[in-house]
């Protein structure tokens, strides 16, 4: 997303922002969003997967997983569909659906070591 | 990627792919593959080998390594606050949260000098050394963290904390406060002064209070914990409360800032405290954390402002009043985001990225971070708080609808299971930050 486009008026702020990711969703294809974009929101998740996704241990590593089934899980937490989840779901609803898919595809494509 | 390969290895490829920049920097990953010397693509120094700090130097060199990085850092080994409080509680070793700067230097090629950064000359770009070295920069990055008001309590100085350690930041203060713990007898009093917000890591002294009162319930079960607070409400209060509650009974209380809990005058020699209105109360253990600022090279930079702290701009985290010096992690203002570990690493990533966009003469990308911190109520039992966080109309706002805290019904089950998933954080956020595999 680029700074330009969100909105300016405060009062209508939290409306036209919920509007607005929303909206982007459907708007805005994984495929869209610029890669140096997705490896910077990537490096959030690093600070409990590891590097790349790569470190295995009481949270799973996520690198090298099909992009498919890491997007299916993604959504899954955000639409509170995963039982006994702790973090993910709260986590997951930050992201657009897009945004959860690109990720998925990031991840899916690094080796794993 | 793996740990300890050598510097030029076929690594570096697979480093830039992951990152998604090959196809920025076509021309350097060709040629550095092949080990080849050349030209620097610009200097970076970076002032302190903590979350912020040594994330930053990472993700720089995995940018483009091109970039010549050089990060100083007094310390050998970095002792981490995050685990401190298990230390605290005879739970952990200091070595277990100790790291080294050795991936840093010899898998990213990053130069790493142990001295202290003792002034800096902005216009001139040069930062002076306490080992006499001068060091010229393009960009310099700050992520010195905290440093104590002292005095701002009457009392309690440099001196005191030797007798009534704060323990906010971790290593011998640590061990300090741990022999303070062992030495109490049953049936003592353990005293925390905790202040008014911004401070390091706000759900921190009750985190320590819980773990503190683990120790103590399993081996001096008539002992109590007075917490002093200068707030009148706390991160993740009900959960700590009704954890205390299930496992300590009425071991911890908890004074607020309107029940006369802000801690006003320190005697460290009698291990006493007064609050505001006169109380007095006195300790076995005395734990003071003091209000806090910005690291003093902040200053010496000028980019801190009235109140002490770093204002940034949200997108780059460059200074918004000295150019090209970037400042990341507690010695920000980045409300809603938290003084934490997490937000500290996450910012040196965005700081990182935004340094080599510049370089390369390519614009910012917009950041979302989450946040996640955890605390333990004892070593099975865990909760957190989380976020996500987007920059809008130059703010950082926390995304609506997302985050939150752990549910206040949850069973055992998911208590345990975030437990586990505090440790796990521990590791990857370890692995992430100094390629520490534990
Ligand atoms: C008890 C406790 C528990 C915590 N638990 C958690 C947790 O569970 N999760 C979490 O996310 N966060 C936690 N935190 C918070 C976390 O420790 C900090 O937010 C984090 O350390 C901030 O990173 P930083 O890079 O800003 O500073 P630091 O990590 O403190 O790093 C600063 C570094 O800069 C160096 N330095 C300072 N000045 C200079 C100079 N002039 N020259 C050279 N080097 C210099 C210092 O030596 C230090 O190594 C906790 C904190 C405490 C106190």
């Amino acid at each position: 997303m680029s700074r330009s486009i969100l909105p300016h008026k405060h009062s209508l702020h939290k409306l036209l922002l919920a509007t607005f990711f929303v909206g982007m969703a459907s708007i805005v294809h994984a495929d869209e969003i610029p890669q140096a974009q997705v490896s910077l929101m990537a490096g959030t998740c690093a600070n409990c997967h590891g590097t790349d996704g790569q470190l295995a241990g009481a949270i799973p590593a996520i690198a090298g997983r099909p992009a498919t089934v890491l997007e299916a899980q993604l959504l899954a937490f955000k639409q509170g569909l995963q039982p006994n989840t702790t973090v993910m779901d709260r986590i997951a609803k930050g992201f657009t659906d897009a945004e959860l898919s690109a990720l998925a595809d990031y991840f899916a494509n690094i080796n794993k070591d | 990627m793996s740990d300890r390969k050598p510097l030029f290895s076929s690594s570096r490829r697979q480093l830039l792919k992951g990152l998604g920049l090959a196809t920025l920097f076509p021309a350097i990953s060709a040629c550095t593959a092949t080990g080849t010397s050349q030209a620097s693509a610009g200097r970076v120094v970076v002032i302190g080998g903590g979350f912020g700090g040594a994330t930053a130097a990472k993700y720089i060199k995995r940018g483009n390594p091109a970039i010549d990085v050089t990060l100083v850092e007094p310390n050998k080994t970095f002792y981490t606050c995050p685990f401190s409080n298990l230390v605290l509680a005879g739970e952990r070793t200091l070595d277990s949260i100790g790291h080294s700067y050795d991936e840093l230097s010899q898998v990213y090629g990053v130069k790493v000098v142990h001295a202290l950064a003792q002034d800096i000359d902005p216009v001139a770009k040069r930062v002076s050394l306490s080992d006499g070295q001068t060091l010229q920069y393009d960009k310099l990055l700050l992520s010195p963290g905290i440093d104590m008001r002292w005095n701002a309590i009457e009392g309690y100085d440099e001196a005191a904390s030797a007798l009534a350690p704060h323990a906010w930041k971790a290593g011998p203060q640590t061990l300090l406060l741990r022999q303070q713990l062992e030495a109490m007898a049953d049936g003592d009093t353990f005293i925390m002064s905790v202040p008014g917000n911004p401070f390091r890591c706000p759900p921190g002294p009750y985190e320590r209070a819980s773990l503190v009162a683990h120790y103590l319930k399993t081996y001096k079960p008539r002992s109590k914990i007075l917490i002093l607070d200068g707030k009148d409400n706390f991160s993740k209060q009900g959960l700590f409360t009704a954890g205390w509650e299930a496992h300590y009974g009425d071991m911890i209380e908890w004074v607020s800032l309107s029940n006369d809990g802000r801690v006003v005058r320190v005697d460290a020699n009698r291990k006493e405290v007064e609050t505001e209105f006169g109380t007095r109360h006195q300790a076995a253990a005395l734990n003071v954390i003091p209000p806090q600022k910005a690291g003093f090279i902040a200053d010496r930079a000028g980019v801190t402002d009235a109140s002490g702290w770093v204002p940034v701009d949200p997108v780059t985290f460059e200074s918004t009043q000295q150019k090209d010096i970037y400042v990341v992690g507690d010695a920000t203002i980045a409300s809603p985001m938290p003084k934490s570990g997490f937000a500290a690493n996450a910012q040196g990533k965005v700081a990182a990225s935004a340094i080599v966009a510049s370089f390369a003469g390519i614009s910012p990308q917009d950041p979302i971070w989450a946040n996640t911190c955890y605390s333990l109520i004892n070593p099975d039992y865990g909760i957190s708080v989380a976020a996500v966080y987007r920059v809008q109309e130059n703010q950082i706002i926390s995304v609506e609808g997302a985050g939150g805290l752990s549910a206040s019904d949850a069973p055992d089950m998911i208590r345990r299971s975030e437990a586990a998933y505090a440790v796990g954080w521990y590791n990857a956020i370890s692995q992430d930050t100094w390629g520490t595999k534990l």
